[in-house]
């Protein structure tokens, strides 16, 4: 920085006149924490939610599926076959066969849709967080009728641990001389599950895979594979269904969880450009703020600064002087801002006196996340933003005759 | 040595009613260590005639020289120029009010060399020698009119500038100030070497320069 340029913002920032106290400055610097704040806080509310959405989805769902191509279920043989090849790939961080299966769940006149899903709980290392999100009970289904339920359909069915659960399914029903008979069986709630997306919690239903097999009356056969890839391979599982359906020669069918969620995904990501789009305008709004301060600064300082290119500063010099003090400022505010919006954002994510709609935002918790990238998106736009506004009102400089304030 | 050379310098301002000619073919020659009063009644072009000696504006017409070369106001390099041989003072003394003294004084010098210890150094000097050195960490609002007036002069001096272009000294100060301040140009010039030209109404100043011209009409005449 030039010397002259440090030393003029050296006594602006440090003398005892304190003249960046000034009303307009602080008018200026509160529109621009307020505004930077907004930003902030809506960035990492977005965030928050895509985050932790993807992670409640990739925790409660595996990360590839194979099924059998045709309507009918995977055979014990399949599995095997589906087994020896998942302990060849070593992007593969676990696997399992399970069986899912749609029914509905009673108690007495209340009625429910779910889902049933017939696992291997004693399996170590399940592909799904099945056993950290049994938040109440236990998650062991040691007898063929214990069963674990999401916890907003017990709350639904007015059930809790202990209670006693009815599945019904009607597309196993029997043709019996009284009519038809539909395959009916009782449950003993064992543990509560939650997720934390809501869709889950009011729909899930745990059983045993023996339990479960034989409620859809299909012994040795399993709806899918499940399996769970490591960290560094989820992104790529798209790649990966695609190569292993080819390795496997297109006997079964493979798809992963971006064929399932990639579009909510990328809709988020469009929304959360759209609304910093949208909300850079109040910066915009602000740095009129900027224009203002600086015109109002240089019609005051016109008198001093007439007096120093009568003593040889260049206007590029002056303008500088003024650049500096918006940029020192702005970089104040803007910190000050994003300082707010992270507290802003904190306070939400902890208070309990307001939370989503579960069945419309899929999670009822406000989840907040601060990205690096974000921060300084938020600091380089809002930057260039009120930089451009505070040289709007620079051209006065260089119009500034010396002889007309000599002469005023 | 002819310092200032100046020919047919001509200048007018667009009124609404036409061109209001202020200065109607100047020619002046002033040499080193002259002092020269210009005097003339309030709006004849005094002020304007300085302006533009002082490169701070541009003629319609004419040129003009120092030591030999000719200078114009669009030259690339007229502001460094202006800051190394050219002091002004003015009639209010357009201090900086947010800068002590000392670097009021030191800021031309401090413009161009950007070595502020070396800048406040000088000044220092010259507010001693003019008397002034008491009053360096003072902020113009807290000095006497003879004060910042000395200080003005301090600053006009501070790069040892080959003229001093004043406009109306002590038109702002009280007759006590006044013959200070003229006693200090009057003391610059004889043991300084120092150039001046002197636009004022003030007969006590005009009477103790080497030279007194008139400006009437637009023209320069010498009395």
């Amino acid at each position: 920085m030039n010397k002259v340029v440090g030393y003029f913002l050296k006594k602006y920032f440090f003398s005892t006149k304190k003249e960046w106290l000034r009303f307009d400055s602080i008018f200026m610097v509160v529109g621009i924490i307020i505004s930077v704040a907004t930003l902030t806080v809506s960035l990492s509310i977005f965030e928050g939610y895509e985050k932790v959405l993807k992670k409640t989805i990739l925790g409660v769902n595996s990360h590839i599926y194979i099924f059998n191509p045709g309507e009918g279920n995977l055979t014990e043989e399949n599995v095997q076959q589906l087994s020896a090849f998942c302990e060849d790939q070593p992007e593969i961080e676990s696997y399992a066969a399970i069986i899912v299966t749609q029914a509905m769940c009673t108690n007495e006149n209340r009625v429910k849709g779910c889902l049933i899903r017939g696992i291997d709980w004693k399996q170590k290392n399940l592909p799904t967080s099945y056993k950290k999100n049994v938040s109440e009970g236990k998650h062991e289904l040691q007898n063929l009728d214990d069963a674990v339920i999401g916890y907003k359909l017990a709350k639904n069915l007015n059930l809790t641990i202990g209670d006693t659960l009815t599945l019904l399914s009607p597309l196993n029903s029997q043709i019996t001389p009284l009519g038809m008979k539909q395959q009916k069986l009782d449950f003993i709630i064992v543990g509560l599950y939650r997720s934390g997306m809501y869709e889950y919690d009011s729909k899930y239903v745990f059983l045993n895979y023996q339990a479960a097999a034989e409620f859809i009356s299909a012994k040795n056969e399993y709806s899918m594979m499940e399996i769970k890839l490591s960290d560094e391979n989820i992104e790529r599982a798209d790649y990966l269904a695609y190569r292993w359906s080819s390795e496997l020669d297109h006997k079964f069918q493979i798809t992963s969880w971006i064929d399932f969620n990639g579009n909510l995904f990328s809709l988020l990501k469009l929304e959360k450009w759209v609304i910093f789009i949208i909300l850079s305008f109040l910066i915009l709004i602000a740095s009129f703020n900027v224009v203002s301060s600086v015109s109002t600064s240089i019609i005051e300082k016109k008198q001093e600064l007439g007096i120093l290119k009568a003593f040889g500063a260049s206007s590029k010099i002056l303008k500088n002087i003024f650049i500096g003090k918006t940029f020192f400022i702005s970089i104040f505010a803007i910190t000050a801002g994003q300082i707010l919006g992270v507290l802003i954002a904190v306070f939400l994510s902890k208070q309990t006196f307001f939370l989503l709609k579960g069945d419309v935002y899929f999670l009822e918790k406000i989840n907040v996340s601060f990205n690096f990238l974000s921060w300084m998106i938020i600091l380089i736009v809002s930057l260039l933003l009120i930089s451009g506004a505070s040289v709007v009102p620079l051209k006065k400089i260089t119009k500034l005759e010396v002889t007309e304030i000599l002469r005023s | 040595m002819c310092l200032l050379k100046v020919e047919n310098l001509k200048k007018s301002y667009k009124e609404a009613t036409g061109r209001l000619k202020v200065l109607n073919g100047i020619n002046l020659e002033v040499k080193s260590r002259e002092t020269v009063v210009i005097t003339g009644e309030s709006g004849s072009g005094k002020s304007t005639l300085l302006h533009l000696l002082g490169m701070l504006d541009s003629p319609d017409e004419g040129r003009i020289f120092y030591s030999g070369n000719e200078i114009k106001i669009n030259d690339k390099k007229v502001n460094e120029f202006r800051n190394k041989k050219i002091g002004f003072v003015f009639q209010f003394h357009y201090l900086l009010g947010d800068f002590t003294a000392e670097e009021n004084v030191a800021m031309p010098m401090f413009l161009f060399t950007k070595n502020l210890k070396r800048s406040i150094s000088e000044a220092r000097k010259l507010l001693k020698s003019l008397d002034i050195y008491t009053r360096k960490d003072h902020y113009p609002n807290q000095l006497s009119g003879g004060e910042q007036q000395r200080v003005a002069v301090a600053r006009a001096l501070i790069n040892s500038p080959e003229i001093i272009f004043a406009d109306e000294p002590t038109g702002n100060l009280d007759a006590h100030h006044s013959e200070e301040l003229i006693n200090l140009i009057m003391y610059l010039n004889n043991d300084k070497k120092q150039t001046f030209v002197i636009v004022t109404h003030n007969r006590e100043i005009a009477e103790k320069m080497n030279r007194h011209l008139h400006l009437e009409e637009g023209i320069l005449k010498e009395i």
